[in-house]
């Protein structure tokens, strides 16, 4: 028989850890019905018929952010066989906090002390499981010791029924009887009556009590709040926090001095300096895009790039197929598929991993030591200017190396229209994959000057800025961001396996890409502009002037003909504006196939720089560029987005807002700047240009919608909407 | 007096949490709890970083404003 155990614990309890340790490699990543918190499961490696499934992080079983509304509906609804609880012990009271209302629910709790190596405090574990009334195990998911008695513990557990301790006073456990027996038979869990007790409003409607009970449960809540004179759920915490008290006074032997200078404390005292904090942060960044993506010697992540385009992409692999072709006498058609269509194409996205696995790597090593909780509190004040908080500065940075977990990562945001409005700017931040398409203009018309990629990333935290404040004004996104709180967890090296797993999580996603989507679109890209027709006939056509992909492009290129694509670019710098929602790299790729360069293009794509010299104007190339970096983003980005939003109506305004408003950008760049340079004459787009900047500083200057104060509550967490 | 007037790295006890919201609880599950010690660790203008049972928890200002503390203690 299978045994169902849920994984719980504080966020930072070393829970990632323990699960890596104990499936080992055999894990599936999903998500939660409904919801798109990221749902980890597995098997334990020793025993397949354990089924260990990894909840996300929660502080408590009163949900506050999306994660914590997630994990309390899986626990209560899917009841696990037995609830394997993660214990920080150099944090033994908070995260015991959680365990007492673990205890509530109807099922088995095993308790995994972590992390005891490096407490000082002597713990009675004997002692600790009396007061839990549930097993306790040590052990070390670093050093994955204690592993097996724990496993050995949670499947002895699953087949039982424990008795709950019963931590509060007389009163409020007499009033938990009482509501128990008022419940439907199976709901007559402690747990459940608890949270009647406590008055949670979900619970309330999930089991629609009659009138009358609701009464004799009020009548009882009240009698606890005039006893205790406090509300119901100060008093519940209260208790809890007190027993929790108790329990460490008999079962640990302190030897901890405290408020002690630790060596996070001293950490911190410089990271987070008033004056250092953001200089040390732009340096780490600087540092990190130095090694992934500069181009000094120690820049691993482009030399690895620059060998898989040149070397893997540029000769071994092309020589290898072209003698395939000569051995076999393939059909030429097929050979040029093979050779301009899959090659070329797969071969650009490819080229680029090392890259974006480095990125990811120093991203995950951020994420795992500590340091991006204090990045999100550092630019706290920062967002708040502009309506986001501090929490939305990790989306963002997550962002500049891939747009999708960028997106995902705005979970961590408690209020819905913060969350939405992190999600609708996300893709404004230029990724990895949208770097070939700021080399290429900056090395074919700029004289590769470093200060096109500077203003790249300039523009877009500049959109995200300008559409913070815009989008604020409106109804929809009104109101101040949630207060910041959040834990700081004590920095530690980061765990190699976790660095491992996460970057490889996220950098195959890449390499699966690669394989599926742009492989496809290679093929039908190669067809599309190797098949034409010529004098009326259809032909394999020499001159791609004549393909169907170029009149493909010339019918839809008048919708780009204010952004300044004229002339013989247009219908090329169409084609690759809508192959970029493929995927951002195949912009640059597409260019290297329409420019009619034969074989593999370096990431740059040095090879057509002067074709494209000869198409683009500065003042152009800055207005194409302009719209691939801010419009809407790749598809799987965009499906990001629609995880992340759940909502249809609001995936479209996501999308559309952000082609819009790279659009408009664009427009009044192009039209503006160009008239300014003498490029372009004054004409009607002139105008449109003029009313549309006017309209962007309206919209920016405007007094926004205000809700009236009295209507203002913290309570307008809206995570119901979400769920449903 | 609110945590915003406190001195760092002065102990204070916690008097009261203003405010009866899903932000009040939240702070309790973090284990600000009334009758617990805090610390000021650090304080960016009016941003603190606090320790409380052992942890460090940062909070910005409208927060600081809604927890009262009483007297230092020594």
């Amino acid at each position: 028989m299978e045994i169902k155990a849920a994984l719980t614990g504080n966020p930072n309890c070393g829970k990632t850890t323990l699960f890596n340790a104990l499936t080992g490699s055999k894990q599936r990543v999903g998500n939660w019905p409904g919801v798109t918190v990221e749902k980890k499961e597995g098997t334990y490696k020793n025993d397949p018929s354990i089924l260990i499934q990894d909840l996300p992080g929660i502080y408590s079983l009163s949900p506050y952010s999306l994660e914590e509304v997630v994990a309390r509906s899986y626990l209560v609804q899917e009841h696990p066989d037995v609830i394997l609880d993660v214990v920080d012990t150099s944090n033994l009271e908070r995260n015991l906090y959680l365990t007492t209302q673990l205890l509530e629910l109807d099922i088995p709790v095993v308790v995994g002390l972590n992390m005891m190596d490096i407490v000082e405090d002597k713990i009675d574990l004997k002692k600790l499981a009396r007061w839990l009334n549930a097993p306790v195990v040590e052990v070390s998911a670093l050093k994955k010791q204690g592993l097996e008695s724990l496993m050995k513990q949670v499947k002895n557990e699953s087949a039982k029924k424990e008795q709950k301790p019963f931590l509060f006073s007389r009163s409020i456990e007499d009033a938990i009887g009482s509501i128990q027996r008022l419940l439907p038979e199976t709901k007559q869990t402690r747990w459940y009556a608890l949270k009647v007790l406590e008055n949670d409003s979900r619970i309330l409607e999930e089991l629609s009590l009659s009138k009358t009970d609701q009464q004799k449960i009020t009548k009882l809540r009240e009698a606890i709040e005039n006893e205790f004179d406090d509300d119901i759920e100060s008093i519940l915490t209260a208790q809890r926090y007190d027993f929790i008290e108790k329990l460490i006074q008999d079962c640990v032997k302190r030897k901890r001095t405290k408020h002690a200078m630790s060596v996070s404390d001293r950490i911190d005292s410089i990271v987070t300096n008033r004056f250092l904090a953001l200089p040390i942060f732009v340096l780490i960044m600087y540092g990190i895009y130095t090694i992934a993506m500069g181009s000094t010697p120690f820049s691993i992540g482009t030399i690895g790039t620059d060998w898989a385009n040149d070397v893997l992409f540029g000769e071994t692999i092309p020589g290898m197929m072209g003698s395939v072709i000569q051995y076999f006498h393939i059909n030429p058609i097929l050979a040029s598929l093979l050779k301009d269509g899959i090659v070329a194409g797969v071969g650009a996205t490819l080229g680029f991993v090392p890259q974006i696995l480095v990125l990811f790597v120093f991203l995950s090593i951020l994420e795992d030591c500590g340091y991006m909780a204090r990045v999100a509190f550092i630019m706290d004040r920062l967002f708040r200017k502009f309506g986001l908080s501090g929490k939305s500065f990790i989306p963002l940075l997550v962002a500049t190396g891939c747009g999708v977990p960028g997106i995902m990562a705005s979970r961590t945001i408690e209020q819905d229209r913060d969350r939405k409005l992190t999600i609708m700017t996300t893709g404004f931040i230029p990724c990895g994959a949208k770097m070939p398409i700021i080399g290429l203009f900056a090395g074919a018309i700029f004289g590769n000057s470093s200060l096109v990629a500077t203003s790249a990333f300039v523009i877009g935290i500049a959109a995200v800025v300008v559409s913070g404040i815009m989008l604020k004004k409106f109804k929809a996104f009104a109101g101040e961001p949630a207060p910041f709180v959040m834990e700081l967890p004590a920095y530690h090296f980061p765990s190699l396996s976790n660095v491992l797993h996460s970057t490889w999580e996220r950098g195959f996603s890449f390499i699966k890409r690669a394989g599926t989507l742009i492989l496809l679109s290679s093929i039908v890209l190669w067809f599309l502009q190797s098949f034409g027709f010529v004098n009326g006939a259809f032909a394999f056509v020499d001159d791609n002037n004549n393909s169907l992909l170029a009149l493909l492009g010339r019918s839809l290129a008048w919708i780009f003909y204010p952004l300044g694509w004229v002339g013989d670019m247009a219908w090329k710098a169409t084609v690759a504006t809508f192959t970029g929602l493929i995927a951002k790299e195949e912009v640059v790729n597409t260019f290297g196939v329409l420019y009619n360069f034969g074989g593999e293009l370096s990431e740059a794509g040095n090879e057509i720089w002067t074709l494209v010299a000869a198409d683009f104007s500065a003042i152009t190339a800055y207005s194409f560029m302009l719209f691939n970096l801010l419009c809407a983003p790749c598809f799987a980005a965009m499906g990001a987005i629609k995880r992340e939003m759940n909502n249809a109506k609001w995936t479209w305004i996501s999308i559309g807002y952000m082609c819009v408003f790279a659009y408009s950008i664009s427009l009044i760049v192009y039209q503006l700047g160009g008239l300014l340079l003498h490029e372009v004459p004054f004409n009607f787009f002139t105008v449109v240009a003029l009313v549309l900047l006017v309209g962007i500083l309206y919209l920016l200057f405007r007094k926004g919608y205000s809700e009236d104060k009295s209507n203002i509550s913290v309570k307008d967490f809206s995570l119901n909407k979400v769920r449903s | 007096m609110p945590l915003s007037f406190c001195k760092v790295d002065v102990v204070y006890p916690i008097e009261k949490i203003t405010g009866k919201d899903s932000m009040r609880t939240h702070l309790r599950n973090l284990g600000i709890v009334e009758g617990e010690s805090i610390v000021i660790k650090n304080a960016i203008q009016k941003n603190l970083i606090v320790e409380i049972k052992g942890i460090r928890i940062a909070l910005d200002a409208t927060l600081a404003q809604r927890i009262m503390v009483g007297k230092e203690i020594q």
